[in-house]
């Protein structure tokens, strides 16, 4: 045989031999879109780990084994879509797992959507995602929950009467919570002395932070990231304000510790998940199993990249079968369910109902403060 | 029977072999397959027009992400229902004319293309008083402040949020239409003496000036052309993927853009449909090196990201053996293929 044929044969069999094995078992498919590369790849990281656990935890359901076939997103919409088509096309997968964030999910609901397949995002948080869905669902909170939340914690817990807010206009995320945090504070009786915006990747905010200095808000609520953040709260303590901050889950990074330094203590966060929240048996059981394996504190990413797994999973027994309508009337129906993040009901739109956990830095560490019901 | 009628009949034919090869696809094809060879086209589209100013006229435009972000917010924001539209815009309301109006899609397709025209009209004043690197950071400036309006105008683009629910309009026959129609339109603007001027723009500025060449009239006819069809690109790809957002519009874009111009050869249009579908099927195709492989004795786990480490392998090998990118400036054509093939008749 000449070389170019013996080299052919050896192409010609990698391509064929995975899609030989792969008929083997009767397995369920959950089919896993995540960015696993580019600009978010962090948090598909994190996510993937967490449905790694938990499909440990839970590898059988129905009897039949459940296979997670991942497939990247490269963090962007075409690619999304892309992926989205293949698990159900070439994957046969029986339901969605993905995205991890709102833009890309929002590209590959109406593909799963209009093959009658349910699906659930980790952590896609804009309340745009799921609206007029009636196949998507999700396990975290939208942002509008989380900035009412923190409003209620500033105007409650904090007695805040003013506050002035920072929002980094160039993320969903931050806009989200942001206004919906300007609404409840209003209704609750507070008064918001000041707005201003950043944008990601800015390093100076004095021009903000003078403004907020004249307006001698109770509360600073700045729902942005850990980077933004850092750099935010250094300045504000260096310009002499001393008032509590508060943000939401997007700026709780180890990266907030080590650029904030002593100037992030006593930062406020609005979040999904700390580990001394957890109070199920299959919290616990996760986040043992995730100190063992990884040798670190369990990340919200990762119990809610689990608790979509979860949800799945008990969606399909509750269904008896992997029908793609049976599981989603079994997905809406979730009631009380013993998530990794805490409590989960289905609410409106596949949205769920859930608590909310607050933590704060404590020497240089996120501790527990308290948690919030909806 | 003559040259000049035979290449009209084989351009027929290959016509008649596109649509029938199309026509089975979106009869008998997967969604997946249709999926890839609508990105396909949307590709060829945006590579075949960027290339009209990055190859013929030899300019480094770094900003072809913002005609497509127009393009794409002008035809969503034209087709989708004021419900939709009222849905959408939770944070703000969306501005007046824009909440009543809803438009047939290929009045919204026409309108994107425009609106990317004008805009390009508006900027080449500045645009083409520099030429070379400064060309280059003023396009990418403009890029970027495209995509910071987008941002920031709430009430007109609905901000960060981006917009959702858009009617899944594009399909086979829209992507590859306007894909064939732009080939058509800049390979006859490249054959005319159009083309020639921009072509000798390219080679020697000053020369051309020379020789009686306007270069300002030149290039902004091109830059116009390109811009409009990246317009209609962008309204078809937001309308494949029903939802856009900012973030979509990067800069990362463009340089997909580039990455695809300079592997097919900047300068050949053949070469920037080459490098578009090889840009979008390989991406897809290679997935394949992603996927845990049981090879019978040993298991080998996938690792994401692997397919873009052989994508750019797969590039520095193309421009390690073909400098110019794949084609380099010539074409694929009748004309080549039937001379080549009478050289074989006549040794």
């Amino acid at each position: 045989m000449k070389a170019r044929h013996l080299l052919g044969f050896i192409l010609l069999s990698f391509v064929l031999l995975p899609a030989g094995a792969a008929s083997a078992l009767e397995a369920i498919k959950i089919g896993a879109y995540l960015p696993m590369t580019g600009a978010v790849a962090a948090y598909g990281e994190m996510e993937w780990t967490g449905i790694q656990i938990a499909r440990e935890m839970e590898p059988e359901v129905l009897g039949r084994k459940i296979d997670i076939v991942l497939v990247d997103t490269k963090s962007d919409k075409i690619e999304a879509a892309n992926a989205v088509t293949l698990l159900i096309e070439k994957e046969k997968a029986a339901v969605i797992l993905g995205e991890a964030i709102s833009g890309n999910t929002m590209a590959g609901n109406p593909i799963s959507e209009a093959a009658k397949i349910p699906s659930v995002s980790p952590s896609a948080t804009n309340p745009l995602v799921n609206q007029g869905k009636q196949f998507a669902f999700r396990a975290c909170f939208i942002d509008p929950f989380q900035g009412e939340i923190a409003a209620r914690f500033a105007r409650n817990e904090l007695k805040a009467q003013t506050a002035a807010v920072i929002i980094d206009i160039a993320q969903d995320y931050c806009v989200g919570l942001g206004n919906f945090f300007v609404k409840e504070f209003v209704k609750l009786g507070g008064k918001v002395v000041s707005t201003t915006y950043i944008q990601t990747g800015d390093q100076d905010f004095s021009a903000q932070l003078s403004a907020v200095q004249a307006a001698k808000p109770d509360v600073i609520y700045a729902p942005n990231y850990y980077t933004e953040d850092a750099l935010m709260a250094k300045q504000a303590r260096d310009l002499g304000i001393k008032v509590p901050i508060l943000t939401g889950d997007g700026a709780q990074a180890d990266t907030l510790l080590q650029v904030g330094g002593s100037a992030v203590e006593e930062m406020y966060f609005t979040g999904h998940f700390h580990k001394e929240a957890a109070g199920s048996q299959r919290a616990k059981e996760y986040i043992r199993r995730f100190e063992e394996k990884y040798k670190k504190d369990a990340d919200a990413f990762g119990a809610l990249g689990a608790d979509a797994y979860f949800l799945l999973v008990d969606a399909i027994r509750r269904a008896g079968s992997t029908d793609g309508v049976a599981v989603r009337d079994a997905l809406a129906a979730t009631k009380n369910f013993e998530g990794v993040s805490g409590l989960i009901s289905m609410g409106e739109n596949g949205n769920p109902i859930k608590s909310m956990v607050i933590n704060k830095v404590q020497n240089g560490k996120f501790v527990y403060v308290t948690t919030v019901n909806p | 029977m003559d040259r000049d009628r035979l290449k009209i009949f084989l351009n027929g034919v290959t016509l008649v072999a596109v649509f029938l090869v199309l026509f089975a696809f979106s009869r008998y094809g997967t969604d997946y397959q249709v999926r890839i060879l609508n990105n396909m086209a949307i590709f060829i589209t945006l590579a075949v027009s960027y290339n009209l100013v990055n190859g013929y006229c030899g300019i480094l435009h770094l900003g072809p992400n913002a005609f497509v972000a127009i393009g794409a917010y002008t035809s969503a924001l034209l087709t989708m229902t004021p419900a939709e539209k009222q849905m959408n815009f939770i944070i703000q309301p969306i501005v007046w004319p824009l909440n009543v109006i809803e438009v047939p899609f290929v009045l919204s397709l026409l309108a994107a293309g425009l609106t990317a025209t004008l805009f390009a009209f508006l900027i080449s004043f500045p645009v083409f008083r520099v030429r070379g690197d400064y060309l280059a950071i003023v396009t990418l400036g403009f890029g970027e402040v495209v995509r910071v309006l987008c941002n920031a105008l709430q009430n007109v683009t609905n901000g960060p949020l981006g917009l959702k629910g858009l009617s899944p309009c594009t399909n086979l026959w829209w992507t590859w239409g306007v894909a064939v129609l732009s080939m058509v339109v800049i390979s006859r603007l490249i054959h005319s003496s159009y083309g020639r001027a921009l072509k000798a723009i390219r080679e020697d500025e000053t020369a051309a000036r020379a020789m009686g060449v306007d270069p300002f009239q030149h290039l902004l006819l091109a830059f116009l052309i390109s811009a409009f069809f990246s317009g209609v690109a962008g309204g078809l790809l937001a309308h494949l993927i029903t939802t856009i957002s900012p973030t979509l519009f990067t800069f990362l874009l463009t340089f997909n853009l580039l990455i695809m111009i300079v592997v097919g050869g900047l300068g050949s249009t053949t070469g920037a449909v080459i490098g578009a579908m090889l840009f979008a099927w390989g991406g897809e195709a290679l997935r394949i090196v992603e996927k845990p492989m049981d090879l019978g004795f040993v298991i080998i786990p996938g690792i994401p990201g692997m397919r873009m480490v052989i994508f750019s392998l797969l590039l520095m090998l193309v421009i390690l053996f073909a400098r110019r990118g794949i084609m380099g400036r010539s074409e694929l054509n009748w004309e080549v293929i039937l001379t080549r093939l009478d050289r074989l008749r006549r040794p």
